[in-house]
């Protein structure tokens, strides 16, 4: 029963649909640059065989290398490119890349390529491993836009091409939206109208300030490095037994409201126990390299599992501070970057000498672990000092394998250094019962990442300060790319996991050089840093898709508006308890158990889900208990990563499995019941408790043929519902009735509620 | 709807704006599991359209259901010597063992069929099938515990984070149903209720958008999660509400023009057909006496094996592409002859009877069935050998399965193991072999079949696999 409106609307939805992408406008005129259009062609289709592996390189040649590719690439066809000639032949035998390969260059390809051989084939380093240099932002004519050099460098881009800025947001779109961004939280409907009528010039600077200072900013911000930091509850293996590592998330929330300069973040979790008089908070910060996933399972071999814990170390960081696939060299040399098998040994030899036994106990935290002091974080100061983690023992249990003991609930994972190094040595194919023993490797970085003159970095500790140097190309692009990708919904370089050759060339190169050396000149402010994107222009355009800008750019590249967001699995719970008036305020502590589907446990495995009560109903997503094999499905639905390895993006789609999740879990039930108690407070007037509720949820008011709707659907629903099934409605979820409300008016308001929790503009963020 | 990834379905959209004025409601099969426009799938003529995939979990004893060897009969205690099963492939659980005795099977074997396969006596209707049956003997892996094993097998990997087989089905080649997922899981436990424990990534998409990870069926509260309308709700107040959503929605669209405001309003609508659909489903009031005669009784209780494989054949018929079942509970390391007959007990005659019923009605030759676990069991027994007891621990150098159906050549017994069951002699088929051949046989090459993450073409093959010809 699709109505006349809706037929309409998806005819019209055919009219706009979009045709044209604005994509490569650059790469059609001028000269081609290695970087932005030569590389992203060649690492494609022809570094698999003629790249940086050495061992899968065919005829002897390489084309990332220019001293090698200089003799077969520059120059004309008929004047002897050899490799030009093999791209444009159409004879199977020589054409390249080979038929069969799966890969193939178009003819824009081609003929780009082709140029460029014959402009002498000039390479450039690839521009991630160069460090930024601060450009100038370009001049700015237009009201508005000319004070934050973001909307300088975005204007450009969108003036290229061919489009227009859009006009800031309303008022009360901008204060949603930022509030989502910033807090995870939607404005009250007091802080909307509050915000409206504030005329004075620096109302939105008030309101971002207070929303940075706000304890929510930081739980909201730990929910994006939990997902990199692969932070659970669980060991992730087999029968998923339990660990304790809340303190470390508490760490970083702490740190996080603290706004601690990102340099510091960095060392502080890389290597805070190696610290000088390291303090207690710097070494459960280490429980980041710690929240990999441990095996228990029976019959494992402890040396096979140790090795693993090491490589998750080593692929958490490259995904999460260098951008890089660096595990790939774990088995061969890198396929597109400059890494080789040895070097990936090397960086794996910096994790390596941790005091591990290398299989978890069986429940309960994996050595090394420390005793965290019972009034934690409220810490005096003698007790704010490093612990040496006391050495593990084994048990044995027969028939099964050597165990460490555990660490108890009042103990958290970190990070130590073994006295003596465990040797490090190339593991053929990347097994652990196949070690390269003729020469042991000592820790150190890729040499390509590496500065003119810059020693490698020896240790834990030296790593964690090189990463964060001035001059690393990286880890300062990395971050600012995904605090980017937090406020748009994309990074600049789309592919935020990736800064290597295959990764996506940055769609406004300056600026991302722009806002790093922003990002170090502001000493690592995370909040000044975030202050400066969420003040631009750019971030306060309207949502709104105008067809030329979705025609010409329906990617949103150019950012000639604002991206509409969807909100994540957590966002929606938590938007929905807060609406409502259910969530609870509280930072911190143990993982809490709220709703859950039943027996989803226990079906599957041999664990048993104990729901908790009360107030553990109602904290905040963060909180609620993850377990790595069977995660709250209402957060993996909507796409949140399952947290087994390092993810630094994850895909926003839509499903109708999410209608049925907004319609009919019981959280969102539950929530509608409490916004409808609220509704019915707000007036004696069925209009008004109807037009307060709307406002409440989305943040402006219905327009007088959705009030007439919405109405009309009450007094439907209101019509066909018996006192029985309204008393059988209101049965849902645990908190109880607070109003002296007629039933069938209670529950016929709470489906009203109900409805606009699922309307698009609240499950989006405009 | 997509703001981060580039969006490579815009012309569903579009396709999706003519379906909704009335070209048909084909199209909007693909809003559930939307197949990617740009795979230009399939590759070739498809042999099967559909799988059903039963995942014995736990890993089955070969040589106590499928593998026989007779000969070991006569070297019962007798060590297996370390040139056969080198030491450094043995489990911790029974590693520091001081002898490895043989334990030959304590089932007799049989032959069945045309083809003569032989098959344990624990499996008697399976022998009915036989000759609809490829029997694989020389599967090997490469993981020798539960958690990898069964995460390379379902995923191509032992590291997670790619997407698990269906996912790429349903990825490559969508649903036939527009009211059905194209990719649901179920699991059922055996007798004691136990097994080594299921995770959510051996259905989960991976690195691949959450709408092709596999919708699991559940046996308990809504058969898919949240699917039913709360207590005091019913179907016209839901669609009143319905009504009420998509017209503000669609007044907002005409507002902020986002294509991804239709999208929203067909998954609603979407949904509201698929909380039908569903129940409609599990329904079992329209299958004659005879279904449960062929399925056995306990086809009737929701969660047990049987009901699991009728429930497979529902879906398939309704067009589902990937409906995959595990069976908990086949990791025998003590007790084994007890515990194996009562798990054959539970799942021998359903999976027999489903290959039959999709016979009968036509569907055999378009479906595939698979049967398997994720390795072998040791020929030496794991914990003292005693006259009628014994135990086997993990091995993945050799383990058998079953396929049926959609392409597979019907009557055959595939490959070869040593006397002692322990090592592949002839015609080995990887994991990654198995996934080719898979991929084959419902149009796609598994090289072609690809998902750019982190800069680089994933497969489900990994850099491997070759199609096994000699199956097909």
């Amino acid at each position: 029963m699709i109505s006349k409106t809706l037929h309409r609307i998806l005819s019209i939805g055919l009219l706009i649909a979009p045709m044209g992408v604005v994509s490569r406008v650059e790469a059609t005129s001028g000269a081609p640059s290695y970087n932005r259009d030569i590389r992203p062609i060649l690492s494609e289709n022809c570094f698999a065989c003629h790249g940086p592996d050495g061992n899968a390189r065919k005829a002897e040649l390489r084309l990332d290398d220019p001293a090698e590719a200089a003799a077969v690439l520059a120059g004309e066809e008929s004047a002897g490119s050899e490799v030009i000639r093999r791209i444009l032949s159409e004879d199977p035998d020589e054409q390249m890349p080979p038929p069969g390969s799966n890969k193939s260059l178009t003819v824009e390809e081609k003929e780009i390529v082709r140029r460029w051989a014959a402009s002498g084939a000039p390479y450039e380093q690839h521009w991630a491993f160069i460090p930024p240099q601060r450009p100038t932002p370009p001049p700015v004519y237009r009201k508005g836009w000319d004070a934050n050099p973001i909307d300088a460098f975005i204007l450009r881009g969108i003036r290229q091409a061919g489009l227009q800025p859009s006009p800031p947001a309303d008022r009360a779109t901008l204060l949603r939206r930022v509030s989502l961004d910033l807090v995870g939280l939607p404005p009250t409907p007091e802080a909307v109208t509050l915000f409206e009528a504030d005329t004075s010039e620096d109302a939105y600077e008030r309101v971002v300030e207070e929303l940075l200072d706000s304890e929510r900013y930081g739980e909201h911000m730990a929910q994006g490095w939990l997902e990199v930091a692969r932070y659970a509850d669980t060991d992730g293996y087999q029968n998923d037994r339990l660990r304790y590592m809340h303190v470390w998330r508490d760490w970083l929330i702490e740190a996080l409201n603290d706004n601690m300069p990102f340099d510091q973040f960095v060392i502080e979790q890389i290597a805070g126990d190696m610290l000088p008089d390291a303090t207690l908070r710097q070494q459960i910060a280490t429980g980041f390299n710690r929240n990999h996933r441990i095996n228990s399972e029976n019959g494992a071999i402890p040396a096979e599992w140790l090795v693993e814990n090491v490589a998750d170390r080593v692929d958490t960081l490259g995904t999460a501070f260098l951008g890089l696939t660096v595990s790939c060299a774990r088995c061969h040399d890198h396929k597109y970057d400059p890494i080789s098998q040895r070097e990936y040994y090397q960086l794996f030899a910096q994790f390596n000498n941790v005091p591990e036994w290398g299989l978890g106990p069986n429940d309960g935290n994996s050595p090394p672990f420390i005793e965290v002091p019972k009034d934690w974080p409220n810490l005096v100061p003698e007790e704010d000092r490093k612990i040496t983690p006391e050495p593990y023992t084994l048990r044995e249990i027969k028939g099964t394998a050597l165990r460490p003991e555990p660490g108890s609930p009042s103990t958290v994972m970190v990070m130590e250094e073994m006295a003596e190094p465990r040797p490090t040595y190339r593991l053929n194919r990347g097994v652990y019962n196949e070690p390269d023993k003729s020469e042991v490797l000592h820790a150190a970085v890729p040499a390509v990442l590496l500065q003119a003159g810059e020693r490698a970095p020896e240790n834990r500790l030296a790593l964690a300060r090189w990463l964060v140097s001035p001059t690393h190309p990286l880890t300062a692009r990395v971050a600012v790319n995904r605090y980017w990708q937090h406020f748009f919904g994309r990074g600049l370089v789309r592919s935020s996991e990736n800064f290597g050759l295959q990764g996506n060339y940055p769609s406004h190169p300056e600026l991302l050089d722009w806002l790093v050396t922003e990002f170090i000149r502001l000493d690592w402010d995370v909040k000044a840093f975030q202050r400066s994107i969420v003040m631009s222009a750019t971030y306060r355009q309207t949502s709104v898709l105008r067809p030329r800008s979705l025609e010409r750019d329906p990617e949103n590249r150019y950012l000639a508006r604002a991206p509409r967001l969807r909100l994540s699995g957590q966002q929606l719970r938590d938007q929905a308890l807060f609406l409502s008036g259910l969530l609870m305020n509280q930072v911190g502590g143990r993982p809490v158990k709220p709703y859950m589907p039943p027996g989803l446990w226990e079906s599957v495995s041999n664990a048993t889900y104990e729901q908790g009560t009360g107030d553990e109903l109602y904290r905040r997503s963060l909180y609620t208990y993850w377990r790595r094999t069977t995660p709250p499905p209402m957060m993996t639905g909507f796409n949140s990563p399952d947290r087994d390895v390092c993810m630094v993006r994850a895909a926003k789609t839509s499903s109708p499995l999410h209608a049925l999740t907004l319609m009919n879990n019981i959280v969102f039930l539950e929530a509608s019941r409490k916004l409808a108690e609220r509704m019915l407070a707000e007036s004696d007037d069925v209009e008004q408790q109807i037009v307060a509720g709307f406002h409440r949820v989305t943040a402006r008011y219905p327009s007088r043929d959705e009030g007439d709707h919405l109405l009309a659907t009450l007094l439907d629903i209101r019509d066909g519902m018996d006192e029985a099934a309204a008393r059988a409605f209101l049965q849902i979820g645990e908190c109880p009735p607070e109003t002296e409300a007629d039933p069938v008016e209670l529950a016929s308001m709470a489906l009203l509620a109900s409805a606009i929790l699922n309307l698009d503009e609240v499950i989006m963020r405009d | 709807m997509s703001e981060i990834m580039p969006d490579p379905r815009i012309n569903r959209r579009a396709f999706l704006g003519r379906s909704a004025t009335g070209v048909g409601l084909a199209a909007l099969s693909s809003l559930l599991s939307p197949a990617s426009d740009a795979r230009a799938l399939p590759h070739a003529q498809p042999k099967a359209r559909r799988i059903i995939y039963l995942f014995q979990s736990g890993g089955p004893a070969q040589m106590d259901l499928f593998d026989y060897k007779p000969g070991l009969q006569g070297r019962r205690g007798e060590g297996v010597p370390t040139s056969v099963y080198p030491d450094d492939r043995k489990t911790t659980m029974s590693a520091d063992q001081s002898e490895f005795p043989v334990a030959p099977s304590k089932y007799s074997f049989q032959q069945h069929g045309e083809s003569g396969m032989w098959l344990s006596e624990l499996l008697p209707h399976t022998g009915k099938i036989a000759d609809e049956l490829c029997l694989v003997k020389s599967m090997y892996t490469e993981a020798i515990n539960h958690d990898p094993a069964i995460t390379f097998l379902q995923t191509g990997s032992q590291i997670p984070g790619r997407p698990s087989m269906g996912a790429w089905m349903a990825y490559g080649l969508g649903s036939e149903n527009a009211d059905l997922p194209a990719f649901v899981a179920m699991n059922s436990r055996g007798k004691d209720g136990g097994g080594q424990p299921l995770y959510d990534r051996l259905w989960g998409s991976g690195f691949l958008p959450a709408e092709y990870q596999g919708v699991k069926f559940r046996n308990q509260g809504d058969v898919v999660l949240d699917i039913e309308n709360p207590p005091g709700v019913d179907r016209a107040t839901r669609r009143r509400m319905l009504d009420l959503v998509n017209t503000i929605n669609a007044g907002r669209y005409e507002i902020v023009g986002d294509p991804g405001i239709p999208d929203r309003i067909a998954q609603y609508e979407m949904a509201y057909r698929m909380q039908m659909s569903v129940p409609d489903l599990t329904d079992l009031s329209d299958e004659p006496e005879s279904t449960f005669a062929l399925y056995g009784e306990a086809a009737r209780k929701p969660g047990t094996y049987a009901f699991n494989c009728l429930m497979a054949r529902r879906l398939a018929e309704r067009g589902v592409r990937f409906v995959q079942l595990f069976h908990q509970g086949w990791d025998h390391h003590g007790s084994l002859p007890r515990r194996l007959a009562e798990q054959c007990e539970d799942t021998d005659q359903a999976s027999a009877a489903l290959v039959l019923d999709l016979k009968q009605r036509g569907m055999l030759d378009d479906t595939l069935v698979v049967w398997g676990g994720e390795f072998g069991r040791t020929v030496y027994c794991q914990g003292k050998l005693e006259k009628d007891n014994y135990g086997r621990d993990h091995h993945p150098s050799c383990f058998s399965m079953w396929l049926a159906g959609g392409g597979i050549r019907p009557g055959m017994t595939y490959g070869e193991t040593d006397d002692y069951s322990v090592n592949v002699t002839e015609n080995p088929v990887h994991v990654h072999d198995l996934h080719a051949t898979i991929l084959h046989l419902m149009g796609i090459d598994h090289e072609r079949l690809t998902y750019k993450y982190q800069g680089r073409d994933f497969r489900l093959t990994d850099v491997h696999g070759r199609l096994v010809r000699d199956i097909i």
